[in-house]
């Protein structure tokens, strides 16, 4: 068998053997490094779209939503509807939510935020409020003039809106629930923090005080949210409540996000512009990289024509040594990526305002990456090839 | 048989330089026969290198024709030409012109992989760097030779597919008197004894003994 086909491999084994141990390092270096950035910013976006979201579900809202059927004010027979929705499989968590109409009043400061009468070991089912105490402790079923408000309620000097504050309220201080003509007092018990604003917006007492207020309302709520087991998709759940013909209406979180769902979807929307741009930074580095690789090997490439060698093998040669230049890059690029970097950003996660972000990396971002690297280092190493084969032979060998 | 092995008519090649144009080849007619040395002498910017390089394939002359083995080859498509270059025809520059990855061993080798298997083209390699003497540094890298030595492992690409003709370009400039001497002589031998024509460019008088004929070129004529 002729070794002409196997020609382009051998050269190429050759020039990595024997090349410029230093050129060969910084080349992948480079190409590692443009291909982290070419990573990174995705999964920095996914990072906090993916914090976003686990906080509006964590915090707030659960995987499902649950509100009254259309033309009623509550969900009738509480008790037995969390029973059944139990019963459904995927769902971990359940826990109902009633939203007291009325004002909090605290010293001469009063103001209208939403107090949810809740089940608290319910509740630790299926959000982290629990896990968020700021300051002081959660509730226990038990309690009756015990309340917990969220820091942004609390208010202080490094709350966003502290003039719309109880300005340092602290534990042990008495606030004053207003609601269905009643005025009830209540003791701070615990101040949390979910670093959520929306859900630090908020309070909660627990049914067995929301009772004083509203005894007709005992076994009646306006809110079911729902902890669904990560293997399960939110449609999937809804779409067994109404087979099992529950009373309710459910949708998934995304739909009650609100304005955190559109600035999740900004999110997406500038991880796709950013990932645009630093494939196109990659591409460059990458093209001059290895255009200067291939332009510094001109010599070479002349006294290869002048032997003989076929045009198409000199060509090959220098789009494998491409290919492998940008497989190594990638391999080293998410080793680094992988092994140093997401655990080090899950040590310590870049704090922002509304969560606590990590570097998530999708599979589908990772391969796209991969694959526009590879292309776009075939390419680096195809045109330069083509256009130095093609070029004067004698100035290439003479260095004219 | 041909008696002529190339034959260059009507060479014409021109430079251009700032405004001017140079007249580097100025109808220059030339018929080599098999089995001869010809040296092609001059003073430096005479187009003597340039004429070699026409008559080599490495160029292509702006008028004129060119024959080898009464083939013209003139204007022949550049894949042809490079077939040709592999098959029939060997180069020895003056600045070695060796792959610098590539041990001595696979630099001798590789003209011969395009054409035969890898074992086979190891096989001839070896052989010729016996006979050049320097299969004891098969395994080096051309920056591990000296400068006569690396000039031998060119000399040994050049033959490594039998071609018909061995075009030099001043191979001796870059080396000192003994090494100078020991490429000569591997030369006088491939000519007298392997029969192989050998077209050499030098500006060494002494060298030109060495030559079964000269030439001499000045501002690219022939005189």
């Amino acid at each position: 068998m002729k070794s002409e086909a196997r020609l382009p491999f051998y050269l190429t084994m050759q020039y990595l053997r024997r090349g410029r141990k230093w050129t060969l390092f910084l080349t992948l270096l480079m190409l590692t490094i443009a291909f982290i950035n070419l990573i990174f910013v995705p999964a920095l976006f996914n990072g906090i779209v993916e914090g976003t979201n686990n906080q509006i579900i964590n915090s707030m809202t659960g995987n499902i939503f649950i509100t009254p059927k259309e033309g009623s004010e509550y969900i009738n027979q509480k008790k037995e509807t969390i029973a059944s929705l139990k019963k459904i499989q995927g769902v971990v968590g359940t826990s109902a939510q009633t939203n007291i109409q009325g004002q909090l009043k605290y010293n001469k400061i009063s103001g209208t935020w939403q107090v949810l009468a809740i089940n608290p070991e319910e509740e630790a089912t299926v959000t982290n409020i629990s896990q968020k105490m700021f300051a002081g402790k959660y509730l226990d079923k038990n309690d009756t003039n015990q309340i917990i408000i969220g820091k942004q309620i609390a208010g202080g000097e490094d709350v966003d809106e502290n003039a719309f504050s109880f300005k340092n309220a602290q534990i042990g201080d008495k606030v004053i629930l207003n609601g269905n003509g009643i005025n009830k007092e209540f003791i701070i018990k615990g101040i949390f923090q979910t670093k959520f604003i929306s859900s630090d917006e908020r309070a909660f007492i627990t049914e067995k005080a929301f009772n004083d207020f509203f005894p007709s309302l005992e076994n009646k709520t306006n809110t079911i949210i729902l902890k669904t087991n990560n293997n399960v998709s939110e449609d999937e759940i809804i779409s067994k409540i109404e087979k099992e013909k529950i009373n309710v209406q459910s949708y998934s979180w995304k739909e009650v996000a609100g304005t955190m769902k559109s600035v999740s979807e900004s999110f997406t929307s500038i991880n796709i512009i950013m990932g645009f741009t630093a494939i196109l930074i990659a591409a460059v580095t990458v093209f001059i990289v290895i255009y200067v690789d291939i332009v510094n090997k001109r010599k070479q490439i002349g006294i290869l024509r002048a032997i003989g060698i076929k045009t198409y093998i000199i060509i090959f040669s220098y789009v494998i040594l491409a290919a492998v230049y940008s497989v190594i890059g990638v391999l080293l690029g998410s080793l680094i990526f992988q092994f140093i970097l997401v655990p080090y950003f899950q040590a310590y996660p870049f704090v922002l305002p509304i969560c606590d972000a990590t570097l998530i990396l999708k599979w589908t971002d990772f391969i796209a990456r991969a694959e526009a690297m590879m292309w776009v280092s075939v390419f680096s190493g195809l045109i330069p090839s083509i256009v130095v084969t093609k070029a004067n032979m004698l100035d290439e060998i003479l260095g004219r | 048989m041909f008696l002529n092995i190339l034959k260059a008519k009507n060479l014409k090649k021109n430079y251009q330089s700032g405004a001017s144009v140079v007249k580097a080849l100025n109808d220059i007619s030339v018929s080599v026969k098999k089995g001869e040395f010809l040296m092609i002498i001059g003073k430096n910017g005479s187009g003597k290198s340039t004429f070699l390089h026409q008559l080599a394939l490495l160029d292509k002359p702006d008028f004129g024709e060119i024959y080898i083995e009464n083939q013209k080859v003139t204007n022949l498509a550049e894949k042809e030409k490079s077939k040709l270059r592999l098959n029939k025809l060997g180069y020895i520059f003056q600045e070695y012109a060796l792959i610098t990855e590539l041990s001595v061993l696979e630099n001798v080798m590789l003209p011969a992989m395009m054409i035969g298997t890898t074992k086979n083209a190891k096989k001839r390699a070896k052989q010729l760097l016996k006979k050049i003497g320097l299969i004891n540094k098969s395994n080096r890298l051309p920056s591990q030779l000296s400068g006569g030595e690396q000039q031998k492992v060119a000399i040994a690409r050049s033959l490594i597919n039998s071609p018909k003709i061995i075009f030099a370009d001043e191979p001796t400039a870059n080396l000192d008197t003994n090494a100078s001497k020991e490429i000569l002589n591997i030369f006088k031998n491939l000519n007298q004894k392997d029969n192989i024509t050998i077209i050499m460019v030098t500006h060494e008088m002494d060298e030109l003994k060495y030559a079964s004929r000269k030439i001499k070129l000045s501002d690219g004529k022939l005189i």
